[in-house]
């Protein structure tokens, strides 16, 4: 009876990956406080530790905007980030900025050009479920004649 | 009787604690204008509501919370939702002081490429603080 068990929980962790279950979280919840008013919360296990270091140091130009923190929110979110960071190449970034959409992972998954009027930053456009951190296949909504791999 | 004066209470006390705490915030920047400023003879709603539709560069504040702030919006760059600005939509709005500067910190530098004066803020919020859903 155990092994049947184990067998079920092996093939229902194989078919989830097999689906693309992308599920993140939680996270403290000061990450999402101070980190998800402008866009939605980005899961750090998508980018290196590295690439974090350097968002978090250019947090007054973040991308356009300030979005700067007090001193102890920015030591402990910098180090939640860190933490959680991923350690694999394809997630390191490509540019001083750090933008996680250049990575190559991104790149690979999404291409270099997002679907007109929609921001890349805008991750609930097309990932419905993004706002609670499932970015599973099943919740994807691309605009119609998107392709949504390789440019 | 009981009853009206009652439910008048109960959905009084939200939107009357809030602008406590606006108002709290106000008279810091009063001080503070006034010691900027000695002719400062107080805020503006009029003075608020052009601040805040004026084009201070390529955003004003209405950009992204848009004509009318008791209205949700959109960040102009992300495109995520805006809960609405004005208390009298989002009872949450203007509730914590040191939300309410690190919002004017970011915000002023984004739209005024500037840090915002206590006058200007002081402004903002009586203008806030008059619009209705």
């Amino acid at each position: 009876m155990k092994r049947v068990w184990m067998v079920g929980v092996v093939w229902v962790f194989a078919l989830s990956v097999w689906a693309g279950e992308h599920r993140y979280g939680p996270y403290p919840k000061l990450y999402g406080q101070e980190c998800a008013s402008c866009h939605v919360v980005y899961p750090p296990e998508l980018m290196t530790a590295a690439g974090w270091r350097q968002v978090m140091q250019q947090l007054g130009k973040h991308y356009g905007s300030d979005a700067s923190l007090d001193a102890g929110p920015q030591a402990e979110i910098s180090a939640f980030l860190e933490r959680q960071a991923s350690r694999r190449a394809k997630h390191a970034p490509t540019e001083a900025s750090a933008r996680l959409s250049r990575s190559n992972w991104f790149v690979h998954e999404h291409g270099q050009t997002p679907p007109p009027k929609v921001s890349f930053a805008h991750c609930e456009a097309c990932h419905t479920g993004a706002e609670q951190m499932d970015y599973s296949e099943r919740g994807l909504r691309l605009p119609a004649g998107y392709r949504q791999r390789g440019d | 009787m009981k009853f009206l004066l009652m439910l008048l209470w109960a959905l009084s006390t939200p939107i009357l604690a809030n602008t406590g705490v606006a108002v709290q915030i106000q008279a810091r920047l009063a001080a503070e204008a006034r010691a900027a400023d000695a002719t400062f003879q107080g805020f503006s709603v009029q003075r608020g509501e052009a601040f805040y539709r004026d084009r201070h560069g390529d955003w004003s504040c209405a950009t992204c919370h848009t004509d009318h702030p008791a209205k949700g919006g959109r960040h102009a760059v992300t495109q995520k939702a805006i809960l609405p600005l004005a208390p009298s939509a989002n009872p949450e709005r203007f509730t914590d002081p040191k939300k309410v500067e690190k919002w004017f910190k970011r915000n002023c530098n984004d739209v005024l490429n500037r840090p915002c004066t206590a006058r200007e803020k002081g402004d903002f919020i009586a203008y806030i603080l008059t619009v209705r859903p």
